[in-house]
């Protein structure tokens, strides 16, 4: 038997609501869980309930002996950070020209930085290995840096000069026929209106090193070891430490909520605007 | 400055770290795949054996021969399940409204947790005794209760694929559904005139309209699928046996357990060339005169 139009309506209108709630407890339940087990005492972290006392003990137990993860924080800060502050500026520097100037080869040349991305990180760690061994960089900051800005430079490269690109090109003109040098005009025109995109840039490079496992994995061992790598030590002799890894794992996610706000912003926006004609 | 000199020294910083981070690299483990070099044994490559790497591999190695089958596998499945996952989401989402918007903002969460967190925890999650994916599994399908997640092969690879379509599905949905708000309306609106049903207007107008976005979705998935190494290493460990054990996988553990360098580059290098083939392929199906440029 047919519905009438209206209540076959209501009906698809709660279905999707329905289907929408799942989703959302599938792809936020996971997070939470995580959040709250690293908060819950001992005794109920093997445990499904969600009312206990809400304790900081876990946290106080990663910072100490042997796992001293205010180290490993520190060690995933620095080499994130340093990957950002050196690939964003040099993207930025090669996105400009690749978006404002005519040259040979350019489409190639581009092309291939992003085909680059093609390539498995499994076939570049191996000699990578091989080189730091020799050149004494195994288990450090710049080594770390060194790799990190392979996965980082041709992404921000290709997201810059997307953002480049939308800039219109004319005040630059103005400003040059006015006399100004190319330099001056990058400084004082197209700077400015990048900040934006460099922020959004710089935001997913540093998550996309944040994460980075398989190269700390191979690449360091005690000195600079991030927190990705931590987490793989908690499958101890005396039994995995669930209630450990979760703390931990909560920094791990701090800077994801920071990328949610960004993108909420920039790309979520971005991909409604273009309906609106 | 003129600009004739500018434009090359303002590429060249990145272009030298390019070449110095991948493709110096990428020729070196060229190299290495035509040694003999077990660092166990040698601080230094100790013979030229051209291919006899990827003879041992193809025609005297079970394990690699298992593992090509296992990443085809994986493959075919994170990628044609996450693009559907994606589809599913972007379906449900792309809807004008405030409520959309913030519910959309949750997609990218999973994309920007850390693969390896993910891993070690949803490890837990399928835990058989005090794990909540089981918990809440046992309880919608009792008849699944006795089920060991990671203990068997075919669910450790099911598993394998869900979590990685739980990581890429909700980021590719945000792809589609910029693709599927971009449809006009009056096109949908002309349909139903037309009396077309909703699942009618589904096959004959957004899909066909959202095509192009599935496919680089779907070639995109692809790439990362082939390069993917966290989930098998902290979810599975490439077991129960070896039936979760990707190339990725297996090139790691004969590089850094076995530490056979040759051997191990010439795996990843077989790896690296099966992932230029199957671009190459769709790239001349997506692209048939060479738009992509």
């Amino acid at each position: 038997m047919a519905l009438s139009p209206r209540r076959r309506g209501h009906v698809l209108f709660c279905l999707r609501g329905i289907a929408i709630a799942v989703l959302l407890a599938v792809l936020l339940g996971p997070i939470a869980w995580i959040f709250l087990t690293s908060i819950k005492p001992l005794s109920d972290v093997y445990t499904m309930t969600l009312f206990f006392d809400p304790t900081l003990e876990n946290f106080r137990a990663i910072f100490e002996r042997p796992f001293y993860v205010g180290d490993r924080l520190l060690n995933s800060l620095a080499i994130s950070g340093f990957t950002v502050l050196i690939g964003v500026p040099v993207a930025l520097a090669a996105a400009y020209s690749f978006s404002r100037f005519a040259m040979r080869f350019k489409k190639t040349l581009f092309f291939g930085v992003l085909a680059t991305q093609f390539v498995p990180p499994i076939v570049v760690v191996l000699p990578f290995f091989l080189m730091f061994r020799q050149l004494h960089l195994l288990d450090t900051w710049t080594g770390m840096v060194w790799i990190n800005l392979s996965i980082v430079l041709p992404f921000a490269i290709w997201m810059l000069k997307g953002f480049i690109d939308t800039i219109p090109v004319e005040m630059e003109e103005a400003a040059m026929t006015d006399g100004a040098t190319r330099l001056r005009v990058i400084r004082d025109i197209v700077l400015p209106v990048t900040i934006p995109g460099v922020f959004v840039a710089g935001i997913f490079c540093f998550i996309f090193s944040w994460n980075d496992f398989l190269y700390a994995l191979i690449l360091t061992k005690k000195e600079a070891v991030t927190l990705p790598v931590v987490l793989s030590t908690f499958y101890t002799e005396e039994g995995d430490r669930w209630e450990l890894m979760a703390a931990t794992g909560t920094f791990i996610l701090l800077p994801m909520f920071a990328i949610s706000y960004f993108v909420q912003r920039h790309f979520v926006h971005g991909a409604t605007q273009g309906s609106d004609r | 400055m003129r600009d004739r000199h500018l434009k090359y020294l303002l590429m060249m910083p990145a272009l030298l770290l390019v070449t110095a981070t991948v493709i110096y690299p990428l020729g070196y483990a060229g190299i290495i795949s035509f040694m003999d070099w077990r660092l166990s044994r040698s601080r230094v490559p100790t013979d030229f054996v051209f291919l006899d790497n990827f003879w041992r591999a193809f025609f005297d190695d079970p394990s690699f021969l298992n593992s090509l089958g296992v990443t085809i596998t994986f493959v075919a499945g994170s990628a044609g399940g996450a693009v559907l996952f994606g589809l599913l989401i972007a379906l449900l989402l792309a809807r004008r409204g405030r409520g959309y918007s913030i519910a959309r903002t949750v997609l990218v969460l999973p994309f920007a947790m850390s693969p390896a967190l993910q891993g070690t925890s949803f490890r837990f999650f399928l835990n058989p005794e005090f794990g909540i994916f089981d918990a809440v599994l046992d309880s919608l399908f009792p008849f699944l209760a006795h089920v060991d997640w990671l203990g068997s092969s075919g669910w450790a690879m099911t598993w394998l694929i869900l979590t990685d379509m739980w990581h890429w599905g909700p980021f590719l949905s945000l792809m589609l559904i910029g693709g599927l708000l971009s449809i006009p309306s009056d096109t949908l609106e002309a349909a139903r005139v037309d009396g077309a049903s909703t699942w009618m207007s589904f096959w004959t107008v957004v899909l066909p309209q959202l095509m192009p976005v599935l496919a680089i979705a779907f070639v995109l998935k692809t790439i990362f699928s082939f390069k993917m190494f966290d989930y098998v290493y902290l979810l599975t460990g490439g077991g129960p046996g070896e039936s979760t054990s990707t190339m990725t996988y297996y090139a790691f553990r004969m590089g850094f357990s076995a530490y056979d360098m040759g051997y191990a580059s010439a795996i990843a290098f077989v790896l690296a060339l099966l992932l230029v083939v199957v671009s190459a392929v769709y790239f001349r199906l997506l692209f048939p005169r060479g738009e992509a440029g």
